[in-house]
């Protein structure tokens, strides 16, 4: 089926079987190979997407219930050549190891700023609980995203002032 | 040599070459300069390349995995060059013997050994190529080379005010005399080692650059899946595709070695046809036991054969008949799968009578000899394009997914993609082996005096060598593979080198006991094994340690006092040993409801004390606390050596509560992360590193974090609930 989708705000039609899993579409199709395949059955978070301001778990969404959706992945959190404030984070903190699961780390966290201005610890954690690293950066992710939030904070009291 | 300015300019207009400089690791062969005057190509027995537009390159012969070579090494290199880091473009290096692990003769990377070897030869390598180009601009000046210096890739003049970029020096420095053994700088002058911080992979990794083995793309690629044999050791009977074939994309499904492939032009096609397959095995030959069985036949193994001697002291014999009591313990532990991210894949491109393969390896050159053993081609055909590589921790080592991409490949005749599924991935890994350790020490009143230790279980280099073996002699015919597998004709010539990993972390038993008795009764059950990361060291390390802690009870000492008094001879044991639990406030009761447990231990040359602080809440062991800490001698880049070890950390606490891989009939019965879970980001405990400023050589620390945890939580668990842990994984109700 011809499945039309709108892919870090680019019109797209791709032509592919219904079932596909959203991850190919997005992998293969549109050559957006940032998202991750980790284990298929939406355990682990590597390949978290946004569809339609959500985070979902592209490995396991068939790219039907895609259609006419809006998708961010983490070549759409960088503008213009700009990283993400998260991105800028990561590479701050030095956050990746093999570094194979922070694309959808990454992800779990800007939906997280998106909602939330100003998330607790609790907050952040349980936003990127979905995502494993199998190399151990968790207390790093956590440090990064607090120091994004830190300095929104920071910036927004400076406006006030 | 001098020369004046004009000749200078004139030399180096138009040019486009490089300065190569090679080094040649210990056991390989002769030293090279190669500068291409006509081509300025790059050569691959390298480490460095400069070239005349400013750009250094640095050919990484350590695959990054994580563990930070790619950061790690290039910082030796830029230390001694005068360059930024960050301005040195790393690349994966080529198979060469130059690349060779020499340790292992073998061009690898494992067992903490990147910094080790490499510590020495790349800050030659670095130092080598700037006192070459400090005499380059000295014989352009007419002055002495000892009056420059360089500074942030360029020549300084000595009046201060004039420099030459190396770029313009290239040409001029490749006709310099190499150095043979040049100074390097002294510490009081680094700038980047011990100083350096963060990673240079951080925003490739942070934006979904294309990277890794499975982002690899090329025009015309199709894609491969291969279904294997559930029970290790079937052989295919037959297989009915008619169903397959109807489907749409799907281009082709046949027999390989290993299994049933089925290629398709995209991936999800490939994967809806693999269903429809009717696939009948032969389990004649095939692996049929299941869990109990293995711990029963390692029992039974015991019973039947004290096993191998690998290190005795003093005598034992003597020690039990002189003993009051005798304290015994036996310590079981599963079988580990490996996990890594990224799951297994490559993807290989057959023609012109060679193959291309790019992929995450731990091991290039025996990534070439699994190509070759599958197709017609000899290794020498095969060109390995090593990427970064989604986790590797031991998995990577063995190239059986290099073998099925060249084998579907080579049939093919285009590009093609093989993924193996998460459940693929799972149930075909090569595991950590399951291990059983028999304890027995021998106490005179407040003293230990005797340690017995028998390790029950099999060697990963009976597993290893069919592809290892043939890597260090390429050149032998491919019949001969086998037969130099079987005979384990591995490193140096005839021998067959000690395989440590049974063993390794229990031999080295530090405290100070008058008589070892140190065993391994080999036994396998068939199960496939390799290393996992701190391999030996993960299940040595729980036995030694948990033992340790079970005296230091049945004495009635404090376990650490305990441990203090048998490990004062030696002195980084015991730093590491006291800042730990200086850090982690042992002697003040831990909070309510928690109890803290230790463990030291030494793996890969690194020293590491451990104190864990964990509870039992709503009938789940929760991990609040790891105190860390680590003598690895010099630290290149603290940051990396920090998420090292608590990177090792949180690998060990997912096997200690979770790990286990068990068996059914011949069948693994795990498959994904709901059945072999990883530590989640609630629940990963607070962790502390406290690093040793150390100006002994440096040491690896990509494992070492990882066995002393796993027994210090058991230790805690013991103080918490007064019950000792002697199976992994741990429970909350033993």
């Amino acid at each position: 089926m011809a499945v039309r989708l709108t892919v870090n705000g680019k019109k797209q039609t791709v032509e592919v079987e219904s079932d596909t899993p959203l991850l190919w579409v997005v992998r293969d199709e549109l050559g957006l190979k940032g998202t991750k395949f980790g284990c298929g059955k939406g355990l682990c978070g590597a390949c978290t997407v946004h569809l339609n301001g959500q985070p979902v778990r592209s490995c396991s969404t068939p790219v039907e219930m895609a259609e006419g959706g809006d998708v961010i992945t983490i070549e759409g959190l960088t503008t213009d050549g700009d990283l993400h404030p998260l991105q800028l984070a990561w590479v701050e903190h030095g956050v990746p190891q093999c570094g194979y699961c922070q694309s959808g780390q990454i992800m779990s966290a800007a939906h997280l700023l998106q909602h939330n201005e100003s998330p607790s610890r609790e907050d952040i954690v349980a936003a990127v609980s979905g995502n494993l690293c199998r190399c151990g950066t968790y207390s790093r992710i956590v440090a990064a995203v607090e120091s994004v939030v830190e300095s929104r904070v920071g910036q927004s009291s400076h406006g006030e002032a | 040599m001098t020369m004046n300015r004009r000749d200078f300019l004139k030399v180096t207009a138009g040019t486009s070459g490089g300065l190569v400089i090679s080094l040649s690791l210990p056991g390989c062969a002769g030293i090279q300069t190669g500068y291409d005057q006509n081509s300025g190509d790059w050569k691959p027995d390298a480490w460095l390349e400069l070239t005349t537009d400013d750009k250094v390159y640095f050919t990484l012969a350590r695959v990054e995995m994580g563990q930070g070579t790619y950061t790690g090494l290039t910082t030796l290199i830029a230390e001694e060059l005068e360059v930024a880091p960050a301005a040195i473009q790393p690349r994966f290096a080529p198979v060469a013997p130059e690349y060779r692990n020499p340790l292992y003769k073998l061009q690898l990377t494992g067992g903490s050994t990147s910094m080790a070897t490499s510590w020495q030869p790349l800050r030659i390598a670095g130092a080598s190529a700037r006192i070459m180009l400090i005499r380059a601009a000295a014989s352009v000046w007419e002055v002495s080379p000892e009056d420059c210096r360089a500074a942030d890739g360029r020549v300084v003049h000595p009046n201060g005010n004039e420099s030459l970029s190396y770029g313009r020096l290239v040409e001029l420095a490749a006709k310099q005399k190499v150095p043979g053994d040049p100074v390097l700088k002294p510490r009081e002058e680094w700038k980047y080692i011990g100083r350096n911080r963060g990673r240079l992979d951080a925003e490739a990794k942070s934006t979904g650059a294309p990277i890794y083995g499975i982002d690899v793309e090329l025009d015309g690629m199709v894609y491969a899946v291969v279904t294997r044999p559930p029970r290790y050791g079937a052989r295919l009977r037959s297989f009915d595709d008619s169903e397959a074939r109807k489907l749409p994309g799907v281009l082709d499904v046949f027999e390989i070695e290993r299994g049933v492939a089925v290629v398709a032009d995209k991936y999800w096609r490939a994967r809806k046809a693999q269903d429809v397959l009717t696939i009948e095995w032969d389990n004649s030959d095939a692996l049929s036991l299941s869990n109990d069985e293995v711990f029963s036949s390692y029992h039974k193994a015991a019973d039947e054969d004290p096993g191998e001697s690998e290190r005795s002291e003093g005598d034992y014999g003597d020690a039990v008949e002189s003993a009051e009591r005798l304290v015994d313990a036996s310590y079981e532990q599963p079988y580990l799968a490996h996990a890594t991210l990224e799951p297994m894949n490559a993807t290989a491109w057959y023609r012109n009578n060679g193959i291309e393969v790019w992929a995450p390896t731990q091991a290039p050159d025996l990534g070439r000899i699994a190509a070759a053993r599958v197709t017609d081609l000899s290794p020498d055909d095969v060109t390995i394009h090593t990427t970064f590589l989604g986790g590797g921790f031991g998995r990577r080592l063995t190239n059986d997914y290099i073998e099925e991409a060249s084998a579907v490949a080579f049939r093919v005749g285009k590009p093609v993609k093989l993924i193996w599924s998460r459940e693929e991935d799972t149930r075909h890994d090569l595991y950590r082996p399951a291990m059983l350790h028999r304890m027995q020490a021998s106490v005179s009143g407040d003293q230990v005096t005797g340690w017995h230790h028998q390790i029950v279980g099999p060697q990963i280099l009976d597993w290893y060598v069919r592809n290892a073996a043939p890597a260090q002699y390429p050149w032998a015919p491919k019949y001969l593979y086998n037969t130099l597998g079987r005979v384990g004709l591995m490193a140096e010539g005839i021998a067959t080198p000690k395989d440590h990993s049974a063993i390794e972390g229990a031999i080295e038993y530090p405290y100070r006991v008058p008589n070892l008795d140190i065993r391994h009764t080999h036994t396998d059950p068939g199960v496939p094994v390799s290393w996992w990361r701190s391999v030996g060291f993960s299940h040595n390390g729980f036995a030694v340690e948990t033992f340790m802690d079970e005296l230091a009870s049945e004495l009635g000492q404090d376990p650490y006092q305990f441990r203090r008094s048998l490990i004062d001879h030696e002195p980084r044991h015991l730093e590491v040993l006291d800042r730990a639990v200086r850090l982690a406030q042992w002697d003040d009761p831990a909070p309510e409801g928690r109890a803290r447990g230790i463990a030291l231990f030494r793996s890969f040359g690194t020293y590491v004390a451990q104190v864990v602080e964990a509870s039992v809440e709503a009938g789940e062991i929760r991990v609040h606390k790891v105190v860390c800490a680590v003598d690895c001698g010099q630290v290149v880049n603290p940051d990396i050596v920090r998420d090292q070890i608590e990177g090792g950390v949180i690998f060990g606490l997912t096997a200690a509560l979770y790990g286990n891989i068990t068996f059914r009939n011949g069948q693994v019965e795990q498959s994904n992360f709901h059945d072999y879970p990883l530590m989640r980001h609630d629940q990963r405990p607070e962790v502390v590193v406290d690093i040793v400023d150390s100006e002994a050589a440096p040491t690896g620390v990509g494992e070492p974090g990882v066995p002393p945890v796993i027994p210090a939580l058991g230790n805690a668990l013991f103080a918490l609930t007064g019950k000792r842990q002697r199976r992994l994984p741990l429970k909350a109700q033993v």
